[in-house]
């Protein structure tokens, strides 16, 4: 009797286990659609509200040259001829550069050295595009300014220049990757065959990195496509087609953060989702060019193999070669300098309690019994705030998602799935803040006529927007668990969840923490997307989660544009530090937590 | 003479009396409410709207009032839409607007829109015909209106602005604004654009003009707030608040406590003349 209710016992635990097992399954599974899911609610949305365009032919309109709605005329051909000159221009800058950088950190220069200027690039990942423009605006247009006679005030040039230094980041993370796999490769064929540093990598290591070419080029120009703040701060956004560098000129991101609160009815709000239908567009269509099969795989073509070879063949050509490695790491050494010192100097004369509270007593602004005025605390907390929620909201599907991308979910099913999460990650910032206003202007003609933009729609939007990070992290951490690990669970009879449970996520938990770190950083420096789903310059601290927030980077963005006095200029700056420092601190986490993992399973 | 004595005693507690009472009436309202209000639109108000903010939330923090900027076209439009309690605006409604909305409006202040340029520029004076000419781009050089040998960088306002309306519909006569012109998004934002750019001509409310800008005279008249008032300086427009239906409950308030005399100082000081 007692025997046979153990057995009933067992029997139904078991059953319950296998329960569990299903559902965790589904439920994962289930979390691997959303990006998916995300991807076709952004397109029909886009699509529904730029209709009346297509319907009531209005298409010939919107494809011409002039953009005065206060005279009927919509034209948004500019814009988008802004769009490919900034983004161009800024690639053609950065990608040499980027390219020198990689040389010299892969070549034979002194080896600290070639650290500190990969410490420097690596750096250059976690400052904020809200702080190059707000930089940028202090430091680099009254250069200009001063150094050309004739024009003033924002151009093309001045962000063709901040956008450049903010890819290429992109660009030499992902190059130096590839280029150094290459080059521990190839290293012992290179020298058996008696070749110089420099021609080993002009000869053997640039033309096996053919993916990493492609890669950085494609990742670094959708940045530059794809951002908004650099533009709209710097470039001028007169609606002209530019005919020198130091035209004022306009894009289409910037356009859309500029005109998207207008007449919800007029031709020019539905104008604006065209143009959202376009970047999103290009954005795939580019991450569809990297990830073709073959493509990437594809070796150098020959004009670009000839080329090397020239280079590596003449000594004056190497000479080049090297002066241009080496003047591309002082070039942005200087250019990173300068704008960390020109910060600092500004920021840290002003950087007190003072700077956060005004002249409001401390533990009354934290309590919430008073609001601060002269202070940047409501921002500091609005960001805290908003990127926790971010981050609750994306840290259940992103997990859910990739443990399913990583365990059940294989063949074309899964790499479809795999792909929508990354286009999802290379969906521009600003049509992500669209998609947000857009649900709100559903939820409005539908269920809920109350519903407005604030705190809860800024977070599900940059919980989209950072999930595809929280969805790689996971599937990668997971996949480069050792194989024993992986049998360890199943030859003990666990369940899948079991051993998920019990062995493979604790044993990748730190590569996940990483991702999400490092997408809690993506999601505090972000501005795009709050600018059009609720961030105001002055609300104090959110009382719900349907009230309007400050942030930090809109405060700088803001006080950038239209400080009123010295006081709040000095704010501005000692808001850029403080988000910097923020930024700082948690890409230094995820990294910590990352390079910790990579330890553990090497050695 | 006691008679006189007593009467003049009694006048003086009385308007004492009265002047305290109407300084308590209007703030004190608020006394004991809760709740919010957003505002939104035309950016030459928001120093009125945060300075009154400023003090109602000081003496009650269990109200919010959230500030927003974006211009009078935003104002109109998230006001109408009823994304907002209060939708600002930098010109009286079109017809169309009001019909469309059913929005109610409330002036405040009198304000004038004038031509600025960098305090290094030595242009003092300017024509109707001159600014129509350099923001229509037809003039592109300082010299050619009596300043020095440089390119004119033009600032313009974007679509929402009701500045941008009352400064091409009365200074510039609805001709066109150059396409090359760099667009900026508040009237704050104008006056550190062309307070950082030495060839640079905007346009912005005479409330923001300080000394880190400087407003040429147009035709001899100095484009200032008192003869904005009196008419003689043309381009002048109210500002507004406005409401979608008669306001209720705080808004109400907050309008009420604007329009008072109690918010002069408070319009004073942001540069407006007071209606009241």
């Amino acid at each position: 009797m007692h025997r046979a209710r153990t057995c009933r016992q067992n029997s139904s635990r078991f059953c319950r286990q296998l329960f569990f097992d299903r559902l965790a399954r589904i439920l994962s599974c289930g979390a691997g659609f959303i990006s998916l899911g995300t991807l076709a609610a952004i397109f029909v949305f886009l699509l529904v509200l730029a209709m009346p365009i297509f319907l009531e032919g209005q298409w010939g309109m919107i494809l011409s040259m002039t953009w005065r709605p206060y005279q009927g005329h919509y034209g948004v051909l500019p814009m988008l001829a802004g769009s490919l000159a900034l983004s161009v221009s800024a690639f053609a800058v950065a990608y040499p550069l980027g390219l020198g950088i990689c040389l010299f950190a892969c070549g034979p220069g002194p080896r600290t050295l070639r650290r500190g200027v990969m410490a420097v690039i690596t750096f250059m990942t976690a400052i904020p595009t809200v702080v190059y423009g707000f930089v940028a605006v202090f430091l680099l247009v009254p250069m200009l300014n001063n150094a050309v006679t004739d024009r003033s005030g924002p151009s093309w040039l001045a962000a063709c220049l901040t956008l450049a230094l903010l890819v290429l980041p992109t660009i030499v993370l992902f190059l130096y990757e590839t280029m150094r796999e290459t080059e521990k490769r190839t290293r012992l064929t290179s020298a058996s065959l008696g070749f110089s540093p420099l021609q080993a990598l002009l000869l053997v290591v640039l033309p096996g990195s053919a993916t990493g070419l492609r890669t950085a080029a494609v990742m670094g120009y959708c940045r530059a496509l794809s951002d908004t703040l650099i533009p709209l701060m710097l470039a001028g956004n007169a609606p002209q087609l530019p005919t020198s560098l130091f035209d004022s000129i306009r894009t289409l991101t910037a356009h859309i953060a500029l005109v998207v609160a207008t007449d919800n009815s007029s031709p020019a709000f539905h104008s604006l989702f065209a143009c959202g239908l376009f970047l999103f567009g290009m954005s795939l269509v580019m991450q569809a060019l990297i990830r073709r099969k073959g493509m990437s795989a594809k070796p150098l073509g020959g004009i670009c193999l000839n080329l090397l070879a020239a280079l590596a063949g003449n000594r004056f050509c190497r000479a080049l070669v090297h002066a241009w490695s080496a003047s591309a790491c002082a070039l942005t050494l200087t250019a990173i300098g300068g704008l960390v010192i020109f910060l600092l100097s500004q920021s840290l004369p002003v950087f007190d309690m003072q700077l956060f509270f005004g002249d409001t007593p401390i533990l009354a602004a934290i309590m919430g019994r008073a609001p601060v005025w002269d202070g940047i605390f409501a921002a500091c907390a609005g960001t805290v705030i908003l990127v926790a929620l971010a981050v609750i909201m994306a840290i259940p599907a992103g997990i859910g998602a990739g443990v399913a991308l990583s365990q059940y979910l294989h063949g074309r099913l899964g790499k479809m799935l795999r792909f929508s999460a990354n286009i999802l990650a290379g969906v521009p910032s600003i049509v992500m803040g669209l998609f947000g206003f857009s649900l709100i202007i559903f939820l409005r003609h539908t269920v809920a006529p109350e519903a407005n933009t604030g705190l809860l729609l800024s977070a599900f939007c940059l919980a989209l927007l950072i999930l595809p990070y929280t969805i790689n992290a996971t599937a990668q951490s997971l996949e480069t668990l050792p194989e024993e690990l992986r049998l360890l669970g199943p030859s003990l009879g666990m369940t899948g969840l079991q051993s998920l449970r019990r062995i493979l996520l604790p044993a990748a938990s730190r590569g996940i923490l990483g991702g999400v770190v490092l997408s809690m950083g993506r999601a505090a420096e972000d501005t795009a997307v709050i600018l059009l789903t609720g961030v105001v310059a002055q609300g104090g601290l959110p009382r719900g989660l349907l009230d309007k927030f400050e942030a930090l980077p809109f405060t700088i963005y803001y006080l950038a544009a239209q400080y009123q006095s010295a006081d709040d200029l000095r704010k501005g700056f000692g808001a850029a530090l403080t988000l910097l420092a923020l930024t700082v601190f948690l890409y230094g986490g995820a990294r910590m937590l990352r390079a910790g993992l990579e330890n553990k399973w090497k050695n | 003479m006691n008679v006189w004595k007593h009467f003049s005693i009694a006048m003086i507690v009385g308007i004492f009396l009265i002047g305290g009472i109407a300084h308590a009436t209007i703030l004190e309202n608020f006394a004991g409410q809760s709740g919010k209000i957003d505002i939104a639109g035309g950016t030459a108000h928001i120093p009125v709207m945060t300075e009154a903010a400023k003090r109602i939330m000081t003496a009650n923090p269990d109200i919010r009032i959230n500030i927003e900027g974006g211009g009078t076209g935003v104002g109109v439009q998230k006001a109408g839409e009823g994304l907002v309690d209060i939708g600002n605006t930098g010109r009286a409604l079109s017809e169309d607007e009001i019909a469309k909305y059913g929005l109610v409006s409330f002036a405040f202040a009198v304000d004038g829109v004038c031509a600025v340029v960098n305090p290094a520029n030595g242009v003092k004076d300017l024509s109707a015909a001159q600014v129509q000419d350099i923001f229509a781009g037809k003039i592109t050089n300082w010299k050619d209106v009596g300043g020095t040998d440089a390119a004119i960088t033009l600032y313009s306002r974007d679509e929402a602005s009701g500045t941008r309306e009352v400064f091409w519909g009365k200074m510039l006569k609805k001709g066109a604004i150059a396409d090359s012109a760099n667009i900026v998004a508040s009237n704050g934002a104008m006056k550190v654009a062309v307070s950082q750019d030495a060839n640079a001509i905007g346009y912005m409310s005479i409330g923001f003009v300080d000394a880190s800008v400087k407003a040429p005279t147009l035709e001899g008249v100095e484009p200032s707030q008192d003869n904005a008032k009196s008419g003689a300086y043309k381009v002048a427009r109210k500002l507004y608040m406005n409401t979608k239906g008669e306001p209720q409950g705080l808004t109400k308030l907050f309008i009420d406590y604007v329009t008072s005399p109690e918010c002069t100082d408070i319009i004073a000081k942001a540069g407006y003349i007071p209606l009241k």
